[in-house]
């Protein structure tokens, strides 16, 4: 299994923090793996193998299983070995990648484009230990303990919360810029004789099994554990899991020292590994100067940064306010630098919404094969294999009826393949068909949404338009992908009358609501309006614009991206149209003379933006 | 390529753990009030419909309904018998039961039956709809060429509890079979040329991470309760937690041992409520409190009221009275309503803050 033309794990330059990490999940498996965000080429699939390396010392032979990302429920799980089951009248089942990682390593690449399902099932094997079929008329369950080292390129987006909350480590690893550094890279590499890393490789091996001895004797107090559990709280981690992983990565470190308590060090190599990484907020935020960028915080209200103390109080047991407490000076301190100035660098920041966008649809003949299901291949795309697979079992039995020599096949036997397909994102304009510019505007829209639904049949996308004027506001267009409704839709339209903007929000939530019951789960709202409500869903005059900001955070929480198209003229302008495309979360863009083409890139980008 | 047999599937034994690895105690789990009363009511009284449990990942959602089976009084079960059947009362639905057991045996003779634990079982992920209502035996269709019925998930959970993680991942045409058969407590099979009627009555208890999105308006109103847990914030709970698991992880059996004691406290207590459950009166002070409850909050249906009364006649049972109070209904409104307020993109404070006003207004008791 060992890749000779890879380099030694001790012959890798500047990857100290993942060295660290791989020690510590060799030490203690119950960290469940390690994660590296880094770029293509920085060495992480040398850093996976050399992980298998340090196992090699315990002369059982560990397993290391790469799990390609298209990987189906079948291959993971294993199913029925077909030729096998008919050669010998029992059933056979073939393994699957989870079982047969058994005491080994599971390495995914590219973990961010892993899919749902398979996603699922990894971490379903990872947290209980054991892999369970129910499928295809197996039932069965098998134990499985295997570490898990995953990698991705950060540039292509994050992996699922979820899964990274089932790892204990998480290295984000810096792109390569010192000269020096790269080439001694290169100069390792192309240097043929690895003897000398040999030694380093069997000391680093004897090392971790000295630790994996010491670690049941390591100690670690309830002050420590409070330590760490308080600067979770104060990072805004999710969950408890993250306390037991600082936990065993605080202990196994200190294994590694081979000592019998855990010290400073270790509780700081803890935070920066387990902790930080899934941060969602920053404790102490350097200068407020932060440019709110176009995206949203949807956080908590406590927003609120807690004061800075400065003084060296510190009883974290015995205190037991819920509100932040700043964590232990000197593990805050030393970490200090390391904050990355924006926090939408970090695995579990950029995700705060619509996620369940990438579930997708299980319907169609698109997109990703997932299962077979029985039903009429006349609707579907037969899969022949399934419906072999199903009608095996039964031959002997028809046979005796029939003596023939082929096999017999009948329509409860046929299989169809169920595809998981992206679902296109839903366009949804609301345009305001008030006032003097109204016809302007609209025009401008049909030509955005003409735009789109020329290539709409590409990314399966749909598109619906809302008018308001009046006190309401009208769908003219539902969700659709045709032209030519489009184009019915649009010709007749009403203008003038007040601006009920509200009434356009709400709209456009229901909207979305309805696709996403459909399977279409993220929903670009594209706002052509001047921003100037006037009429609101139920309150006075005076609080249509508290109405709006409440609406415009609604939208903003389930997961709608927002462009807001200004239409007004600069010198009329009061800004109310940026300002409503900060409640909501969204894009402002200033086209007072915009063609279709322009309107249908900023909606293009927002739809993008957001993947 | 590594091949391997199984044993035989679809009896009722083998849901039992692969090893003896005990479970964590459910009286060692810390904090998650709401989740715990949710998951004891629904002991008490399966009719309540079971619970939908909404959390942050990593939140012991999976451990506490994990340790259910050890709080519940074991029960007797027919041997041989794929569905569980009480000996006492077997099911007409129950094919073997039905048949007194083997026909060898000479039609008429008792069931042999046996002690064993109340099944909690785990559908996980990826199964497919043939494993969860069960379907043609395929070994026997193989060995024997004979067409019998391999009993699926649904099978094993009678009687007990069939969990699902993550329910808001799974497919909704098996969510809403799942919730038909929970309410009938009867599983139909149609299909590849099998007809099999079998009881399965059982407590659905789903969880979820409200992040990967929501579980469809109509089948979550078809759940009785609905907990919510969250990330614990107190940092002396936390490190309780990180050390009762650490404790546990290190040696589970001394684990459970220590906790025996509590274990067996809440275990009386549940066997002393489901006796009591039956005496409870349901008030009209309460009922009415429930009615207006739904009226002010404008739920649609009758299942929250339903629910709500159920479950106050549960609590109070758990509670050790025989009659219910409106304050037992005022305690379970969040639990039995917050899944059934209609969405008002206007209102800013959460259900929960609204359910607690109407509490209020109508019962007149803070919870």
């Amino acid at each position: 299994m060992h890749a000779s033309d890879m380099l030694p794990l001790p012959a890798l330059v500047g990857l100290d923090k993942a060295q660290q990490a791989l020690l510590l999940l060799a030490v203690e498996p119950r960290l469940g793996g390690v994660v590296f965000a880094s770029p293509a080429g920085a060495g992480k699939s040398s850093l996976a193998r050399g992980a298998h390396s340090l196992y090699a010392a315990s002369n059982t032979t560990v397993p290391f299983v790469e799990m390609p990302i298209s990987a189906d429920e079948e291959s993971l799980l294993g199913g029925l070995d077909i030729e096998a089951t008919l050669r010998l009248g029992r059933r056979v089942l073939r393994e699957g990648i989870l079982s047969r990682a058994n005491q080994g390593i599971v390495y995914v690449d590219q973990l961010n484009l892993l899919a749902d399902t398979s996603a699922n099932l990894l971490l379903g094997a990872l947290d209980s230990g054991e892999v369970r079929v129910e499928r295809e008329s197996i039932s069965l369950r098998t134990s499985t303990q295997f570490s898990l080292i995953g990698s991705y390129d950060p540039s292509e987006g994050a992996p699922r919360r979820h899964l990274l909350d089932r790892i204990g480590l998480l290295v984000i690893l810096p792109g390569v810029t010192d000269i020096e550094h790269r080439a001694e890279v290169v100069r390792r590499n192309l240097r043929t004789e690895r003897a000398e890393w040999e030694d380093e490789l069997a000391m680093m091996q004897g090392l971790v099994q000295a630790a994996r001895e010491q670690l049941p004797d390591v100690m670690i107090t309830d002050e420590q554990v409070g330590q760490l559990a308080a600067t979770a709280l104060a990072f805004g981690v999710e969950g408890h899991r993250v306390d037991l992983f600082a936990v065993h990565a605080a202990c196994a470190a200190a294994a590694l020292g081979l000592r019998e308590s855990v010290d400073q060090a270790d509780l700081e190599l803890a935070v920066q590994l387990v902790i930080m990484p899934r941060a969602t907020r920053i404790p102490t935020p350097p200068p407020e100067e932060q440019q709110p960028t176009a995206e949203d915080q949807p956080s908590p209200p406590d927003t609120s940064s807690p004061p800075p103390e400065s003084e060296e109080e510190r009883d974290s047991e015995t205190q037991t306010t819920p509100d932040l407490q700043i964590p232990e000076e000197q593990v805050f301190s030393a970490l200090a630098s390391e904050l990355p100035e924006d926090l939408t660098e970090m695995p579990f920041r950029t995700l705060r919404r619509g996620r369940s966008g990438s579930r997708g649809t299980t319907s169609g003949t698109r997109g990703r094969h997932v299962r077979s299901t029985p039903g009429d291949p006349r609707r579907a795309r037969i899969d022949i294999t399934a419906t072999l697979r199903t009608a095996a079992p039964w031959q002997r039995m028809r046979k005796t009826d029939l003596r023939r020599s082929s096999v017999i096949i009948q329509a409860d036997d046929l299989r169809v393949k169920q595809f998981r397909s992206k679902a296109g994102a839903l366009f949804c304009f609301a345009v305001d068909a008030s006032g003097s510019m109204a016809l302007h505007r609209m025009r401008q829209a049909k030509g955005a949404v003409h735009t789109l639904l020329q290539t709409a049949y590409v990314h399966r996308d749909r598109v619906a338009l809302l008018a308001f004027r009046g006190d309401r506001a009208d769908l003219l267009l539902p969700p659709s992908q045709s032209v030519e409704l489009a184009r019915r839709a649009l010709d007749l339209l009403p203008t003038g009358g007040g601006t009920p903007l509200a009434a356009a929000l709400l709209g456009a939530l229901d909207v979305a609501e309805q696709a996403r019951s459909r399977g279409i789960m993220q929903t670009v709202l594209v706002l052509l309006t001047d921003g100037r409500a006037n009429i609101g869903l139920r309150a006075e005059r005076s609080g249509v614009t508290e109405e709006l900001q409440v609406l415009g955070r609604h939208v903003a929480e389930s997961g709608i991206q927002s462009v807001v198209v200004d239409t007004q003229r600069s010198y009329l302008s009061r800004g109310e149209a940026r300002r409503l495309a900060e409640w909501l979360g969204g894009t402002y863009v200033y086209l007072p003379n915009a063609r279709g083409e322009q309107i249908a890139d900023a909606a293009l980008a927002a739809r993008d933006g957001s993947e | 390529m590594a091949t391997q047999t199984t044993t035989k599937n679809g009896t009722a034994t083998n849901e039992a753990p692969p090893s003896a690895m005990p479970v964590y105690p459910f009286t060692a789990i810390v904090g998650q009030e709401d989740l715990k009363r949710a998951l004891l009511l629904c002991v008490i009284d399966p009719t309540i419909g079971g619970v939908m449990v909404m959390g942050h990942r990593g939140t012991a959602k999976s451990t506490a309904v994990r340790a259910l089976a050890d709080l519940l009084p074991k029960i007797r079960t027919v041997d041989g018998c794929s569905y569980n059947c009480d000996p006492a009362a077997p099911s007409l639905y129950c094919a073997y039961c039905s048949s007194g057991g083997t026909r060898a045996n000479g039609g008429r003779s008792r069931l042999k039956s046996s002690q064993g634990a109340v099944p909690v079982v785990d559908l996980p992920l990826g199964a497919t709809e043939d494993r969860v209502v069960g379907a043609l035996d395929i070994e026997r269709a193989l060995i024997d060429g004979t067409q019998s019925f391999a009993p699926g998930l649904l099978a094993r959970a009678n009687r007990g509890f069939l969990y699902i993680d993550e329910v808001n991942l799974l497919e909704d045409h098996l969510v809403d079979l799942l919730l038909d058969v929970a309410v009938s407590g009867i599983n139909v099979v149609e299909r590849e040329g099998i007809s099999v009627r079998h009881p399965a009555r059982f407590v659905l208890v789903g969880s979820g991470n409200p992040e990967e999105g929501d579980l469809r308006p109509q089948l979550l109103d078809r759940f009785g309760l609905h907990a919510r847990i969250t990330t614990i914030e107190d940092v002396a709970e936390r490190v309780e937690i990180v050390r009762r698991r650490r404790a546990f992880d290190a040696d589970p059996h001394a684990f459970v041992a220590q906790w025996d004691k509590e274990q067996a406290k809440l275990r009386r207590r549940l066997t002393a409520a489901r006796r009591r459950l039956p005496d409870v009166e349901l008030t009209d002070d309460a009922l009415h409190a429930a009615a207006q409850l739904c009226v002010v909050l404008a739920v649609d249906g009758h299942r929250g009221e339903l629910t709500l009364c159920r479950a106050a006649v549960a609590l109070a049972a758990l509670e050790g009275r025989t009659t219910t109070q409106p304050s037992d209904i005022a305690q379970i409104a969040t639990l039995a309503l917050r899944h059934r307020l209609r969405k008002d993109p206007l209102e800013s404070s959460g259900d929960d803050v609204r359910i607690e006003r109407a509490v209020q207004e109508v019962c007149g008791v803070p919870q």
